[in-house]
């Protein structure tokens, strides 16, 4: 059936729209969060109405605050709920990472990418409580997980030729993730993704753990001076990535390669170790 | 030693009933107890933790369930620590740790941090409580109340910085912060500029330039804080000061981009001026970001001026050149910002590929009585006519001024006398208004 119509592909909708809002301004309700975490007595009545007035992120931090991986044991009902069982601090973060995803117009070739970004989040929230004993938090490592890639939609919009720089990247197991993509843009993703992120004025932990996410001086410490929480985060996203893909029999990266040792130096992980976080993370793996 | 002002405090020690504590009296008198057995190798130290968010749970959970978190958590400090400390109830959510020859106090501190963020449960919830601490250690001839006064400054720090961190009296954790000292007034124009970043409030204002026949050369992004009394000629020193400036920059080349971008769009081609600092130039990723903001935005790149002083010209830092060297081949414009005030070397003009220059408003408030001003400013506008470069001159307030810029023949203009800086909205009517005159 034709409609007469030629509809523009998928990648040319996703630019245009991309195009059209731009990178996504910093949602109110964060202004909102931060407004009333600098007060004595803030009014989680009021955050709890605002956030419940928007179905979706309403039902979106249920779901993230009720996430086994996420590491907060309990039900909640409710973004009151939610708020009280969280704190303010945790609650903007969670938004944050839910709000991100929601920014970028759905796209399917876009989807594989989300769904992965998911899974080494709740991975991520999962070793943080398994593997760094209470030096990371999961909540942490669970919204690092979500937004640590979130320069990657952004150039696929933006430049044409991205998917076959990505491919590259992919497969270099000698030249920094990075640096591949630099050779060509001159910029790279997670130099993307850590101005977006500054641009909603988020921690500067999680800035700087986008920013370096494929540095190993960042994972080694001997020239960027990160902060420990950075540094955990990288590894540990490093670490869930590795195992999803031992899983999945897919390696379609070089990263581990190239950071694996510094990231198990850091965590202070054998081997051994991996192979059995990989028989334990089963279960988390297959969640949805 | 026993201060006076201790000593008034010391008699009747109290045990708070619900957390075993010595309760806030008690807690002068064993805090001078103990800073006399105070050593310079093994200094006393005092830890004050104030819960986070503790009122909400109250709110939530009623006064009985505030109750049962406070003596969990007063349980579990205690046992961490175990009898080598003494603890105290300072208020309803507020403990003091008291330590005597603890080999390692920053690690105590983050201990008692994690003690505390561990998952408490309370019915059928999991709370995941925070707190901020300040760390303090008495230093030799200090007065224990000032340390115990130090204690608590650094813990408001860490409740400033959001809650749920450690900070030791005299650090200060934020990025580019470390060894600078910073004047009474400059801590407070940092603090609350930091709570103006948590909470949005740095925007940019947009000043236009214009030539003598109307047209809008370009428009000069300027920082401007909203709602926090706080002004630019406060906060960018200090933000330079601390490092912070390199973070501001960065934002603003992201957010002056995307002006670019939707001015473009809205039909207006004109570039957008945005300052570079000489902090920022020198990082390792400017180009990096420099890309990232043309890329996201979609901006073509003559669309974006950058706004260098004279100085960064001459700068001998290879970062710093070969930073100059990225941002001419991304193709943006280059304006010498400033110019006529800092240490200027003429002959290297020449080799600058910069297309505009900007005479410093010092010249211009000295018009048009100061003689000696109005020949410099006629062999800059010489020079530039020589070299091919564009010459604004910045802050020009009245009639007068630009009268004498006219006859010096400088002929493009920035200042009050056309507009004041003035936010997206107003700036898109401001041209509008013009376009329809």
């Amino acid at each position: 059936m034709t409609t007469g119509i030629n509809l523009p592909s998928v990648e040319t909708q996703l630019e245009r729209s991309l195009w059209e809002i731009g990178i996504p301004p910093r949602p109110l309700i964060l202004d909102q969060i931060s407004t009333e975490m600098q007060k004595d007595e803030p009014d989680v009545h009021h955050l709890a109405r605002m956030i419940a007035a928007d179905v979706a992120l309403s039902a979106s931090l249920i779901n993230i605050t009720n996430s086994p991986y996420f590491g907060f044991r309990g039900h909640v009902n409710s973004p009151r709920e939610a708020l009280m069982v969280l704190g303010l601090n945790v609650t903007g973060k969670a938004i944050a990472g839910i709000i991100m995803r929601r920014a970028f117009p759905s796209s399917p070739h876009l989807e594989r990418f989300w769904d992965a970004s998911a899974r080494i989040a709740r991975l991520s929230g999962w070793l943080a409580q398994d593997v760094t004993h209470n030096k990371l938090r999961a909540d942490d490592a669970y919204t690092f997980g979500l937004f640590r890639d979130c320069g990657i939609p952004i150039l696929f919009a933006r430049h044409a030729g991205y998917a076959q720089i990505l491919n590259t990247a992919n497969h270099d197991a000698m030249r920094s993730f990075t640096d591949v993509e630099n050779d060509t843009l001159p910029t790279n993703h997670a130099m993307v993704g850590s101005m977006m992120a500054q641009n909603w004025w988020l921690p500067d932990e999680t800035i700087n753990a986008i920013r370096y996410h494929h540095h190993i001086e960042m994972l080694d410490a001997t020239s960027i001076p990160p902060t420990l929480n950075s540094r955990y985060n990288i590894a540990v996203a490093q670490l869930a990535e590795h195992l999803l893909q031992l899983h999945s029999g897919l390696s379609v990266t070089q990263e581990w390669v190239k950071l694996g040792a510094s990231c198990l130096r850091l965590l202070n992980l054998t081997e051994e170790d991996v192979r059995r976080l990989l028989i334990d993370a089963a279960p988390v793996i297959k969640s949805a | 030693m026993m201060t006076p002002a201790l000593k008034q405090n010391m008699p009747k020690p109290a045990i708070d009933s619900a957390t075993g504590f010595l309760d806030r009296n008690s807690c002068f008198a064993k805090i001078a107890q103990l800073a006399s057995l105070s050593t310079p190798d093994q200094p006393l130290t005092l830890i004050w933790i104030s819960l986070d968010r503790f009122k909400q749970i109250n709110q939530s959970f009623g006064h009985h369930g505030g109750d049962e978190v406070i003596v969990q958590i007063a349980q579990r400090l205690k046992n961490k620590t175990g009898p080598r400390v003494e603890w105290c109830r300072m208020s309803g959510d507020e403990f003091l740790c008291i330590a005597l020859n603890y080999e390692d106090a920053e690690k105590l501190t983050d201990d008692l941090l994690h003690e505390i963020e561990a998952p408490l449960p309370l019915g059928d919830l999991l709370l995941h409580p925070s707190a901020s601490l300040g760390m303090a250690q008495l230093s030799a001839l200090e007065d224990p109340a000032e340390c115990l006064e130090r204690a608590d400054r650094a813990m408001n720090t860490a409740k400033r910085a959001g809650g749920g961190r450690a900070i030791t009296s005299g650090d200060e954790p934020l990025p580019g912060r470390m060894g600078v000292h910073l004047a009474h007034h400059e801590l407070v124009v940092e603090n609350k500029l930091h709570l103006a970043l948590q909470q949005n409030a740095l925007r940019l204002h947009y000043q236009p330039s214009v030539d003598a026949d109307g047209r809008i050369i370009s428009v000069e992004a300027l920082m401007r804080c909203t709602g926090h009394d706080l002004s630019p000629a406060e906060f960018i020193p200090v933000a330079e000061k601390t490092g912070l400036i390199i973070k501001l920059g960065e934002w603003s080349l992201f957010e002056g981009a995307h002006f670019a971008s939707r001015l473009a769009r809205a039909g207006y081609s004109i570039p957008v001026s945005i300052n570079v600092s000489r902090a920022q130039l020198a990082t390792a990723h400017f180009s990096q970001a420099l890309h990232s903001a043309l890329l996201c935005s979609g901006v073509r790149p003559e669309q974006i001026e950058l706004e260098l002083t004279e100085s960064l010209f001459m700068d001998n830092s290879m970062a710093i050149q070969e930073n100059l060297r990225a941002a001419h081949r991304a193709g943006v414009n280059i304006a010498i910002d400033d110019f006529g005030t800092g240490y200027s070397c003429l002959a290297n003009l020449k080799d600058i590929h910069a297309g505009k220059l900007k005479i410093d408003r010092a010249f211009v408030v000295a018009l048009p009585e100061d003689k000696r001003a109005l020949s410099v400013i006629r062999a800059i506008a010489r020079l530039g006519d020589e070299l091919g470069m564009q010459i604004v001159a910045e802050g020009v307030e009245n009639q007068a001024q630009l009268d004498a810029l006219k006859q010096a023949g400088i002929h493009t203009i920035q200042g009050y006398i056309h507009a004041r800086p003035m936010p997206e909205e107003s700036l898109l009517s401001w041209l509008a208004n013009r376009k329809s005159l």
